[in-house]
């Protein structure tokens, strides 16, 4: 859909203005994923995390998942994913997902699936920074 | 054939460049790409068994052929979110 929203960007995501920007009155549900730099990895303490995209091959595959929820949730009325790059600061967000549709179950649905499906396809990759070292997160081949 | 090689994440900082050109015969694949890279900076060679491809933007294998002109990406896989 042309008003759906992909995005790589440097800045701080604007998770109100995602939510505006993508509601429309056909929608009676509004579902947002927002995942955040945690401060801790197996007891380890973190600075903060370094992003890395491939962006024009990110927003491709981002585009791709929406056409995947899709044919999954017809129902689905607009879907927005802005995942950010650079360094991030604990509590930062690092990526927003909003799915809106008019009723709260296919929304639910469809946002779960769009995270779960990011972190497989979308070639993004972070590094964890620590007080004494960085390591790069693993992640997971895909199915 | 020239090809252009984009390096991602732990496979970019195992090269110390995120860029770089190759020369490739006529008929290669991109696992020639990264077998061309893996020789040159045998650092990649831990990834071997992990490592993930793309030919042009798009989720490819070691046996997409390749044309001309042509970008492989060659990255771990993806850790996003």
């Amino acid at each position: 859909m042309d008003q759906d929203i992909f995005e790589i960007t440097r800045e701080p995501i604007d998770k109100a203005g995602l939510e505006q920007r993508l509601l429309t009155g056909a929608a009676g549900a509004i579902v947002t994923f927002d995942g955040v730099v945690r401060n801790q990895t197996k007891g380890r303490p973190v600075v903060s995390l370094q992003y890395e995209a491939y962006a024009p091959m990110a927003v491709k595959e981002m585009r791709r998942l929406g056409d995947e929820i899709r044919e999954r949730w017809p129902e689905v009325d607009r879907i927005g994913i802005v995942h950010r790059f650079g360094e991030l600061k604990i509590s930062e967000s690092s990526v927003v997902i909003v799915v809106t549709s008019p009723h709260r179950r296919v929304a639910f649905e469809a946002c779960r699936f769009a995270i779960d499906r990011l972190k497989q396809t979308v070639p993004i990759w972070k590094k964890e920074i620590f007080e004494d070292g960085e390591v790069w997160v693993e992640g997971q081949l895909p199915d | 054939m020239k090809i252009k090689v984009l390096l991602f994440g732990s496979c970019r900082e195992a090269v110390g460049s995120g860029e770089i050109d190759l020369e490739l015969s006529d008929t290669a694949v991109a696992g020639d790409a990264w077998a061309s890279t893996t020789q040159r900076f045998p650092s990649l060679g831990q990834f071997e068994r992990s490592v993930l491809l793309a030919v042009n933007e798009e989720h490819a294998s070691k046996e997409t052929k390749l044309k001309d002109g042509d970008t492989v990406a060659i990255f771990p896989p993806v850790s996003g979110g």
